[in-house]
């Protein structure tokens, strides 16, 4: 899908605008960005906001997240190992302290 | 106000030009400009009432706020529109451009996939005049094959080059979407203080708006203080002018009052009208 975000009152405006006349292309819509279908329309429109707003409007291509196919093993079992901890205060790198989940440092080295 | 017309001049606290063939958009005008009209400079107020012609609209709230702020009336979140408008003012965004850095990556790699392709189907004939034995043909393939290769190695170093330079656009985009970020957050900011401080004025004059509503001449009445207000919009922008405090003539294109001395006296303000 084509991700929308505005940077300024007059973009935001246009995309609620854009928004509102071309709901079946608008996959959905928050305060000053919108997720467009992934089709020639959906860049037509994102296109003309970019036109008419230049740097006020960035547009990104996102891709569904997979957490199966693409995160590891280990950052999906240290996540629900997290999620289910006793002590809701204990904050993530001491939770994995002394076990063989991943340390924060390490996660961040990695790229998906 | 001191008026300079064509066969005289005319002075006072109302002056009436209902003899003359000036619009009220062109009396307003010349109050503004200081041309022919010698007055004290209009302000907020008159943007918002001024000319008062029968059949124009009134956004009252704004122009109740305008009135208080005549008087010298302040809002409690004055200090914080002023700071955000300031920083405001002071903020300029970098521009965010990836155009270049995008286009040439689909370039390069678009020259890429070519020669790939080209690569291959050179790999191609070469083996098919290799298994017909046509070895001479073959060779010569075999260069075109070598020399493509070679092309290739180079635009897949382009390739490589385009992406690096786009990644560090990307970033440097980045930063300038922060500042815009922020501008926009601000923005909104000085909307929303905007609103609470014309609030606060309007509610700040809303007896007094009242009370003047009727004692202009006219239909209308407040419905719902301080600005709700249902009726003859002249009759709103007439109390308005009533409650503020207003040293340059309001021009007045309104069968209201009898004379203009009656209708300056009436609205506290200096009057011309067409």
């Amino acid at each position: 899908m084509l991700l929308i975000v505005t940077y300024s009152q007059a973009a935001r405006q246009t995309l609620r605008n854009v928004c509102s006349s071309h709901e079946g292309t608008v996959v959905r819509r928050f305060g000053r960005a919108a997720l467009f279908e992934a089709t020639e329309l959906g860049a037509l429109l994102a296109l003309r906001l970019r036109e008419k707003h230049g740097g006020d409007v960035q547009v990104e291509r996102t891709e569904p997240f997979n957490e199966f196919a693409d995160a590891p093993d280990a950052v999906r079992e240290a996540a629900a190992a997290y999620e289910n901890r006793d002590a809701t205060s204990t904050p993530y790198a001491k939770f994995v302290a002394g076990t063989d989940h991943p340390s924060p440092e390490r996660l961040r080295e990695r790229e998906l | 106000m001191r008026v300079e017309l064509d066969d005289g001049v005319r002075d006072g606290r109302a002056v009436d030009l209902r003899d003359s063939d000036f619009s009220p958009a062109t009396v307003d005008r010349a109050v503004g400009d200081a041309d022919w009209i010698d007055c004290a400079d209009p302000g907020p107020v008159h943007e918002r009432v001024s000319p008062v012609v029968a059949g124009s609209t009134v956004a009252v709230r704004a122009a109740l706020a305008a009135a208080a702020r005549s008087r010298g009336l302040a809002s409690p979140v004055d200090d914080e529109l002023a700071e955000a408008r300031a920083e405001l003012a002071n903020l300029n965004p970098p521009s965010v451009d990836c155009e270049t850095a995008r286009r040439r990556v689909a370039e390069a790699g678009e020259r890429e996939a070519a020669l790939a392709e080209r690569v291959s189907e050179l790999r191609g004939r070469v083996e098919a005049l290799e298994t017909a034995a046509a070895e001479g043909d073959a060779d010569a393939v075999d260069d075109e094959r070598t020399a493509a290769i070679r092309e290739l190695s180079e635009v897949r170093t382009e390739r490589i080059a385009a992406e690096q330079a786009l990644r560090s656009a990307r970033e440097t985009a980045r930063a300038a979407r922060d500042a815009r970020d922020r501008r926009l957050r601000l923005e909104d900011r000085v909307a929303n203080r905007r609103r609470t401080a014309r609030e606060h004025l309007a509610a700040a004059l809303a007896s007094e708006f009242a009370d003047a509503v009727d004692a202009v001449p006219g239909e209308g009445r407040v419905t719902d203080p301080p600005a709700g207000f249902e009726g003859d919009p002249v009759t709103a922008a007439l109390a308005v002018v009533r409650v503020a405090a207003v040293d340059a003539p309001v021009v007045l294109a309104c069968d209201r009052f009898e004379r203009p001395s009656a209708a300056a006296e009436r609205l506290g303000a200096p009057v011309v009208r067409v």
